[in-house]
């Protein structure tokens, strides 16, 4: 038995998909520090107007060129990045607190405070979440806040749904009845047996809903009801390149549009690999 | 201990899975009750376990008429009763240590200080050795687990014991073993029991006598 | 049962493992030793019942049949398929000769838990016609007459076909994955805890249908903890110890007669409620730290110092302090 020939099997495709976690994190914590670094590092002004350097295609030393009143685009970039990832995770976390607040709350009451709860949430989901958000912010001077408000307004009904049915699902264990068999109160099953389970997917959720929100502000932006348009997000951005598009100049629309993309697809794949590690027998890695 | 008069029960209104049973287990019996799988024997189960409320019939509960049930049944009451379900994976809460799962209902009933010496008293009885009870469940097999959900339901020291088809999905060891732990404890403290379960020939074995399902109704 | 059948068949040898070892790659270089050294064969019309603890490694052997390991298993040994076509060993096969050659086509699976088998969203007729569609490419005029045939095979009563799985028993919803399983006519079957949670005359019966499917020809192979179950169809029977073949007998012998001869096999067939009814004292040890020796020596009260090394398995038994055969 010492000299034993020892196979691998290799059904799984985890080479590559270690390969894409990892991508996923490298662009992620890159995208995180240039957007927290590069603002209080680079001495740059980003809003200097130079009528001189106006629209030049990237080159070494406008990476990403400049626009129509000669302003280089990465630097505005980074700053529309700041802005949109700043939206992005406030309004998600706000959204996430909400959510989760009201869904577990509708699941442990039960009865008609539930039946009420998710009537008022399939009313909001039923307005389109723009047209919603186009209401919420026209209600207030534009900025930053009600840009949020207006997000996260949209965006907790799915969360709220997400945690009522786990924190329902949950509550039919028989786990929960030996808690109760075993003493327990309900304030005690819901802290310890039924937040905890519910939070994972609760953090993946706020996750996810993150590069939601950045698209949501940028569609806002976009249509000129987000941020004022000095300020420059990533929706401004392109908005403010639709001109120069017409004329054949690309690379305006072209950078601020992949700093979405691409940050949305990272976090898709590492919340993928979160999702994977939320069931606890994949953990083991062993088939008992 | 336990006495259930013409217990009507069930899940959909108009659609009882139990009809007009009766069953009663004397201070220090152990009671068995045969039936088929989806006979509603598990729903009697929970019912004497204070879990689910009967549409109709009478529980009395150590000389006491049962009123509330679940949560708002008084905490003495329900604690009386300790309950080992059929499948360990789903009556253990995934998250938690095997260590805090047996030592879950102390801490809910603010009884902390007595958590080591009683778990590892358990932990004997059961037979849950070595580093087992620093593990979670997914790190532990069906057999160790269900030790585990049985320790659970002893720590309280309840004066009745209802165990769910508790050993079906265990092998003959570990089933022998498990009824060997309930056997020990029930001398112990003299606490009844109600094993419910569809092995005629374990049910006689283990108990002092098998009530048939059938023959409960009406 | 048909004793004339079995022997004919007896010949044809379907599988044959020899020192089939699995091990997991744990974090840290560890590694778990789930299955170790097991070599067995089985014939046409044989069924050989894998009986053991829960996690003695039965079901890591069943998955390493079916190519079913994850990414960290790694195996040694082979197992090699002859019945239904080439021999082909199953440890060394890649995932696509498995998938389009051998699972359901020459292994047939009875899973566990049939509920969860079965698609929930359609009726067996659906499922046994698609299955058939696809394994053994039957023409659609011929489907519903093929359909049929195939329920019969496994006993499942033609005026239930048009059900979903949610409105069949726990015993016909069996018999539909039986079906399920019969549908690639494989000569080998490999049926994995199949009476779990089951009532007694449910396991009686699910138990005798397996047995037909061997009588027919087929070898089956059945993974189990329910010893009630292996006694009633069982021709031989393989005691696994903490991922070892502990004991290697005749049912006959086994369950009546002779009586087991490993102590290990004994104290589990002393533990059911109709014998003895007490434990094997202890647990299993932890595959991840198997003792050099006999593992089974620190529960066992014939052990002694010889029991510090590893008794070598004789092709039926292995143990050190075998006691007289006929002891009761």
């Amino acid at each position: 038995m010492a000299d034993t020939v020892w196979r691998t099997h290799g059904r799984t495709r985890r080479s590559t998909r270690t390969l894409r976690v990892r991508a996923s994190a490298v662009i992620l914590v890159a995208a995180v520090l240039a957007v927290l670094l590069v603002p209080p590092l680079v001495h740059l002004d980003q809003q200097a107007v130079d009528l001189s350097q106006k629209l030049l295609p990237p080159s070494w030393e406008h990476p990403f060129g400049t626009d129509d009143v000669g302003r280089d685009l990465l630097l505005r970039c980074v700053y529309g990045l700041r802005i949109s990832l700043l939206v992005g995770v406030v309004a998600a976390l706000v959204a996430t607190v909400v959510g989760t607040l009201v869904g577990a709350a509708a699941a442990a009451l039960g009865g008609w405070t539930d039946r009420l709860v998710m009537r008022l949430v399939d009313v909001f989901s039923s307005v389109p979440h723009l047209l919603l958000g186009i209401f919420v912010v026209a209600m207030f001077r534009p900025g930053v806040w009600p840009v949020i408000a207006s997000v996260a307004v949209t965006h907790w009904l799915s969360t709220a749904r997400i945690v009522r049915a786990e924190v329902l699902s949950l509550r039919s264990r028989p786990y929960i009845d030996a808690a109760i068999s075993g003493g327990a109160s309900r304030l005690r099953v819901t802290t310890r047996h039924l937040l905890p389970g519910v939070l994972p997917q609760a953090g993946l959720a706020a996750v996810l809903m993150v590069p939601h929100a950045m698209w949501h502000e940028s569609a806002l932006s976009f249509l000129g009801l987000g941020l004022p348009s000095h300020q420059a997000s990533l929706g401004n951005l392109v908005q403010s390149a639709r001109g120069s598009l017409l004329a054949g100049d690309w690379w305006p629309t072209l950078f601020p549009g992949l700093l979405l993309i691409v940050p949305t697809l990272a976090v898709a794949g590492l919340a993928g690999a979160w999702r994977e590690r939320l069931d606890p027998r994949r953990r083991s890695e062993l088939m008992l | 201990m336990l006495d259930l008069k013409n217990i009507t029960a069930g899940y959909e209104r108009g659609r009882p899975v139990v009809r007009e049973v009766s069953l009663a287990v004397a201070p220090g019996e152990a009671v068995g009750l045969l039936g088929p799988s989806g006979c509603g024997k598990s729903t009697l189960a929970r019912v004497a376990a204070l879990l689910h409320r009967p549409d109709n019939g009478t529980v009395t509960l150590d000389g006491a008429l049962v009123t509330e049930w679940r949560h708002r049944a008084p905490r003495a009451q329900r604690t009386t009763v300790g309950v080992v379900f059929q499948s360990p994976r789903l009556a253990a809460d995934p998250r938690l240590r095997l260590r805090e799962i047996v030592a879950e209902p102390l801490r809910a009933t603010g009884r902390q200080i007595e958590v080591r010496e009683r778990v590892d008293e358990l932990a004997d009885l059961v037979g849950l050795g070595g580093d087992l009870l620093n593990r979670r469940p997914h790190e532990v097999s069906d057999g160790q687990l269900q030790r585990a959900c049985l320790a659970r339901a002893l720590v309280l020291r309840p004066r009745l014991l209802v165990c769910d088809e508790m050993t079906a999905m265990l092998d003959a060891s570990t089933t022998a073993a498990l009824v060997a732990a309930v056997e020990r404890y029930r001398r112990e403290t003299t606490a009844s029991l109600l094993a419910v379960g569809h092995d005629r020939t374990l049910l006689e074995r283990w108990c002092d006598r098998a009530a048939e399902w059938t023959e409960l109704s009406g | 049962m048909t004793k004339a059948a079995a022997t004919k068949a007896a010949a044809t040898t379907v599988l044959s493992v020899r020192g089939l070892s699995v091990r997991f790659r744990m974090r840290g270089g560890r590694h778990i030793a789930a299955v170790t050294d097991v070599s067995f064969d089985l014939a046409a019309g044989e069924c050989l019942a894998l009986v053991g603890e829960s996690g003695c490694g039965k079901s890591v052997l069943a998955s390493a049949l079916l190519g079913l390991l994850p990414g960290n298993a790694q195996t040694a040994g082979s197992a090699v398929l002859h019945g239904g076509g080439d021999p082909v060993d199953l440890l060394a096969a890649d995932e696509r000769t498995l998938a389009r050659t051998v699972r359901g086509r020459r292994i047939g699976l009875v899973p566990q838990s049939p509920a969860a088998h079965l698609t929930p969203v359609r009726t067996v007729r659906a499922q046994l016609a698609e299955t058939l569609r696809e394994l053994t490419g039957t023409p659609r005029r011929e489907l519903r007459a093929a359909t049929e045939a195939a329920a019969e095979r496994a006993a499942f009563p033609l005026g239930h076909l048009d059900r979903y799985p949610h409105e069949l028993s726990g015993g016909l919803a069996q018999r539909a994955a039986t079906a399920l399983a019969l549908v690639g006519d494989a000569p080998l079957l490999l049926a994995d805890e199949p009476t779990t949670g089951l009532d007694r005359d449910l396991v009686d019966r699910t138990a005798d249908e397996l047995r037909r499917t061997a009588d027919d020809g087929r070898a089956l192979l059945m993974i189990t903890h329910d010893l009630a179950a292996a006694e009633r169809i069982a021709d031989r029977v393989a005691v696994m110890y903490a991922g070892r073949v502990v004991e290697l007998a005749d049912a006959t012998s086994y369950f009546g007669g002779s009586g087991p001869r490993h102590p290990y096999a004994q104290g589990l067939l002393e533990a059911l409620p109709e014998r003895a009814f007490t434990p094997v004292p202890g647990m299993p040890p932890e595959l991840g730290d198997l003792p050099d020796g006999c593992a089974f020596a620190p529960r066992c009260e014939r052990a002694t110092g010889q029991c510090g090394t590893r008794p070598p398995f004789d092709g039926r038994v292995a143990c050190h302090h075998l006691e007289e055969p006929g002891r009761a």
